[in-house]
């Protein structure tokens, strides 16, 4: 779209959603902007074809699409492309309308003409899915998709079926070692894994600190900065074909001494040579930091390098718990001396600035982890929910074996709670959503990367989320920070958490194979299970009741049942749920973004390339007292509710903490505390409001 | 008799908003080189020709306001404000005007070659309504260059720099908002928004200062004739330099509404009542002014809602005492 003279009319009538009449927005806008976003350019500027016969075999000829062929015959898709276009599906926004045909739609080679629809897309990721299954598989996941169900992130939606694609998967991540060929390995892998599509994240725990010894000399170290410098430079340079920025996370372990230098980066006025201006970060906090500062003693940082000479393992890789006295009685050891909550209230003031750093507590992600017989969850993602098990990889000089272990890979989709709930599928949607996820793990093999492409070959992992529970609370009158929706979470995430195991059991029992290290693991030995054998998570508020009439319930018998039946079989999957913040593909699903709260009433977006209005989904003069805003929510209550969810979900959730202006650094390190004591795995960004200064005159006049 | 110093003592309020906008100048702190304008190079390639050239035009016109403001209006005004808290404030002010200035640089620079850059800065020495803009304001700001002004002189110059700051900046800023809205010089833009978020306190803060003053003048019914005056010999100025800017690209009666509704914002900072009849400012460039917090996403733009943060709050031994049981 170039712009010329003139503005768009469909930009102008969402835009005109915020003039306000008699104090209400003019709502009816928006549906006008989408039919004249129809009307003037998608219908003008997408391709025509007479037949359907005319349109495939074009796609095909023209090496836009797969030869479906291959796998079925022009009827079997017929078949699919009938029942897909006979739901008669209609876009509910403009945002959904527009981020559909701005980031998804099948374009020609020009970039000028639409060769899709939404139906079109949706049959051709169904097709590509089930290409190996059958025609009736297609029409089980086309089913939930134009259904709206559940959506697929967004690179398998985007690309499946495609013929010249990126990848399938989203989620990279590893560690790297503290050597020159390990931080090349990790270089390399972020371009390729970058110009890819995907996300990638990095542990630098185990570099060694600015001034540490080098070759036994000392003071000569860089530390981490220079390291996320080039990572920073080589997500920038390696986009995925200049389609969308590469994105990349790096995380530091908090005892690490490069800790404050690192949280410096993201300060505003700060050296250009130290700032770090695109790069996500985020720390990892292990149990014993926050002990420290609770009990406001001395907490020491540590010199990586002088632990791994002295014990011959990295000190990322410890126990802090069990190590940490150790290690700061142990005089070979270098370390500094700091105040905890000095630097819990700089992470607030960071966080105050940029939104940054993403905080990890490595141990609340250990404790109820099924896999610890295999080996520990170290660091996370750049949305931080995906938390599994990693290792760093030897990498040897040329001619030399390398010793490749465990990278991470995940591929994520989600469920839209509000259509799954009403249309009362949830067993049968989660089942095939989770066979959606299997598919792309198994035909997704990243060698260029080979640490990421044994995790997915031996783990299998997948991450199924949830996106719109703000709206269906909202829609169903229940305000989002309320028992009820306590409640209604700790129902449905339950359920969740049962037929995703349920899926992954029968698919083990199919191909009588398990991930490697099922033996291992917490699934096997049957503790897993403890928590649901031994209590009910049927709802106990009778509004919650209601919502789940009609639905069965698994209870403890069924539980119990189905440890014997994982004994028995095992399951395919060592991962299975994360919930993702899910942003583009929540705005085409016409959902609330993942289990946050809203932010608005009519959300501003600012993108890259555009500025968009999006009324909330289900928004009605009736109920707009339940369209709280999360910046005027009580956070320790928001936190509350995910700590809910987080118990049903073996990898995390990602969760952003809505702050204004005036909450002190105080106020933020508070939230952190009680994010720790509630067990939550995790917390992603923290976004401000800002107060303006009308707001602050009246108040002071 | 040798003339008495005071220090600026923070520790008793003179007024009731000077440390208030103390602090939220602070917050808003920032400066061009956090921003990446050149994920707009794309952008800029694509817009046609006379957008370019009237973007170009609405910067090189902006940069010469920041110019005169940081170099001439702050200072001068700065002289003749009594209270030392007040001055402090326009101080500070004053050096975000210069980093105002050198943003557009940044953006230039990033887009455009030095062959263009020079073209346009000799254009906006060339331009008679910009010169124009720039000569009317200095006159005012050059009558208080001397001993001891009268209080009109002072009022008058502040009046003056508030239509600076609060009018006959938006001509320049309807464009990059505009493009904005349509996903064009997204990175860019978001320099823009923080200027406009600087510009419209500094509008309010400049503003009633210049309220203060006007209550102790005796002949105010004539002093707000003079004001009126003066924004109407700006505001014809004003509709010629739209139209010589806008006019190729069509935008020149939408910019023209903008300039009118921003001409009775100039005029409420100051206290006075609107004269302008505005009835439809183009959404896009509305919505693009409002600088409460938007969503975007972290990974394809930076944010424009963080602010520096100023205080400073320590954790208490209570603050870990907390009841972290669900019963649910």
């Amino acid at each position: 779209m170039s712009v010329n003279t003139g503005a768009l009319s469909w930009i102008l009538l969402n835009n005109e959603i915020m003039i306000k009449h008699e104090d209400e927005f003019s709502l009816h806008k928006d549906k006008e902007a989408v039919r004249a976003y129809f009307l003037e350019y998608v219908n003008k500027n997408t391709v025509f074809f007479y037949t359907l016969k005319e349109k495939i075999d074009y796609l095909i000829e023209q090496n836009y699409y797969v030869n479906f062929y291959e796998f079925f015959s022009f009827e079997e898709m017929e078949r699919v492309y009938k029942f897909v276009f006979d739901k008669k599906f209609r876009f509910q926004s403009f945002m959904s309308a527009f981020k559909f045909f701005q980031s998804y739609a099948l374009r020609d080679d020009s970039g000028e003409k639409f060769l899709e629809r939404y139906e079109d897309r949706v049959v051709a990721v169904s097709l590509f899915l089930a290409r190996k299954e059958g025609v009736e598989k297609a029409l089980e996941y086309a089913e939930i998709f134009i259904n709206q169900e559940y959506q697929p992130a967004t690179p398998t939606f985007l690309n499946a079926g495609k013929k010249r694609s990126g990848e399938l998967v989203s989620c990279f991540l590893d560690e790297i070692g503290d050597n020159l060929n390990g931080i090349g390995y990790a270089v390399d892998s972020a371009m390729k894994l970058s110009s890819i599509g995907g996300g990638v994240s990095f542990n630098i725990s185990k570099i060694r600190a600015r001034g540490e010894a080098i070759k036994g000399v000392e003071g000569r170290a860089g530390g981490v900065l220079p390291i996320m410098k080039i990572m920073e430079d080589t997500f920038s340079y390696a986009n995925q074909l200049g389609q969308r920025p590469g994105a990349g996370a790096v995380y530091l372990n908090i005892f690490h001494t490069d800790i404050e230098e690192f949280l410096d980066c993201k300060k505003i006025n700060v050296d250009e040579k130290v700032r770090i201006k695109s790069l996500s970060i985020g720390i990892i906090v292990p149990d014993k930091f926050m002990e420290l500062a609770e009990k406001d003693e001395a907490c020491y940082l540590i010199h990586p390098h002088t632990v791994m000479q002295e014990y011959g393992t990295y000190f990322d890789d410890m126990d802090m718990d069990k190590m940490y006295d150790e290690l700061i009685n142990n005089p070979r050891i270098k370390k500094k001396k700091i105040n905890a909550r000095h630097l819990l209230v700089k992470i607030a003031q960071t966080q105050k600035e940029s939104g940054y750093p993403y905080i990890f507590f490595k141990e609340n992600a250990n404790r109820h982890h099924a896999l610890n017989g295999v080996g520990k969850v170290k660091f996370s993602n750049l949305c931080t929910e995906i938390m599994q098990i990693s290792e760093v990889s030897d990498i040897n000089i040329y001619g030399e074996e390398d010793t490749i272990r465990y990278g991470i890979s995940c591929n994520l989709g989600s469920l839209n709670i509000a259509t799954v709930m009403d249309n009362k599928r949830m067993a049968q949607t989660i089942k095939t959503a989770m066979r959606a996820l299997t598919v792309v793990s198994d035909e997704t093999d990243i060698k260029m990367v080979p640490s990421i492409a044994k995790a997915n070959k031996e783990l299998h992992s997948v991450g199924l989320g949830a996106m719109n529970l703000h709206g269906y609370l909202a829609k169903n009158f229940i305000m989002y920070e309320s028992d009820e929706a306590l409640d209604f979470a700790n129902t449905f995430f339950m359920m969740m958490n049962y037929y995703s195991l349920e899926a992954s059991m029968e698919i083990a029992k199919e191909r009588k194979r398990t991930f490697v290290g099922f033996e291992k693991s917490a699934y096997a030995d049957g503790t897993y299970f403890d928590a649901y054998t031994s209590r009910e998570y049927a709802p106990q508020t009778d509004r919650v009741k209601e919502l789940f009439e009609g639905v069965n319930i698994p209870s403890s018998a069924d539980w119990a049942n189905l440890k014997a039946a994982v004994k028995e079989h095992g399951i395919f999957h060592a991962y299975r749920l994360a919930i993702a913040p899910n942003q583009s593909t929540s705005y085409i699903m016409n959902a609330t973004a993942s289990v946050m709260p809203i932010v608005d009433i009519i959300e501003v977006r600012e993108y890259g390339d555009s500025t968009t209005y999006y009324p909330m989904p289900y928004l009605t003069n009736d109920n707009y007292f339940y369209f709280k805003s999360a910046y005027d929510m009580d956070q320790m209550k928001v936190l509350r509710l995910i700590s809910v969810i987080q118990r049903h979900i073996d990898q995390g959730v990602s969760t952003i903490l809505h702050t204004n202006s005036k909450d002190t650094t105080r106020d933020l390190s508070k939230y952190y505390i009680y994010a720790h004591k509630l067990g939550l795995k995790s917390l992603y960004y923290t976004r401000t409001r800002k107060s303006s200064i009308d707001e602050c005159v009246s108040c002071s006049a | 008799m040798s003339k008495k110093f005071t220090a600026v003592n923070w520790n008793t309020p003179e007024n009731d908003y000077a440390l208030l906008f103390w602090e939220q100048n602070i917050k808003q702190f920032w400066i061009d080189t956090e921003y990446i304008p050149s994920k707009d190079i794309d952008s800029w390639k694509r817009i046609s020709p006379e957008i370019k050239e009237a973007y170009k035009k609405a910067l090189g016109g902006l940069t010469l306001l920041d110019t005169l403001q940081s170099h001439t209006g702050m200072p001068k005004i700065i002289d003749h404000i009594t209270c030392l808290q007040n001055k402090a404030v326009l101080s500070y002010m004053c050096m975000m005007e210069a980093i105002h200035a050198k943003s557009y640089s940044t953006i230039f620079s990033t887009v455009s070659s030095t062959a263009e850059i020079n073209e346009i800065f000799s254009w906006v020495e060339e331009n008679k309504h910009l010169q124009f803009k720039a000569a009317t304001i200095d006159a005012f700001y050059r009558a208080i260059d001397k001993e001891n002004p009268t209080d009109e002189e002072v009022y008058m110059a502040i009046a003056a720099s508030v239509l600076l700051e609060s009018f006959l900046f938006y001509s320049g800023f309807f464009l990059p908002l505009w493009l904005c809205g349509q996903g064009e010089m997204v990175a860019s833009a978001d320099i823009i928004k923080k200027i406009i978020a600087d510009e419209s306190i500094h509008g309010i803060f400049v503003g009633l200062i210049g309220q203060d003053i006007f209550k102790k003048l005796p002949n105010q019914a004539a002093v707000k004739e003079r004001v009126i005056a003066l924004l109407h010999h700006l505001y014809e100025n004003e509709l010629k330099y739209t139209e010589e800017v806008y006019t190729e690209v069509g935008l020149t009666a939408d910019v023209k509404e903008y300039v009118r509704y921003n001409a009775n914002k100039a005029l409420m900072n100051l206290g006075f009542d609107a004269i302008f009849e505005v009835k439809q400012v183009n959404p896009i460039v509305l919505n693009g002014l409002n600088t409460e917090t938007t969503q975007h996403d972290f990974f394809s733009k930076k944010s424009t809602n963080y602010e520096k943060s100023t205080e400073i709050v320590h954790l208490k031994n209570e603050d870990f005492e907390m009841d972290a049981t669900v019963n649910i």
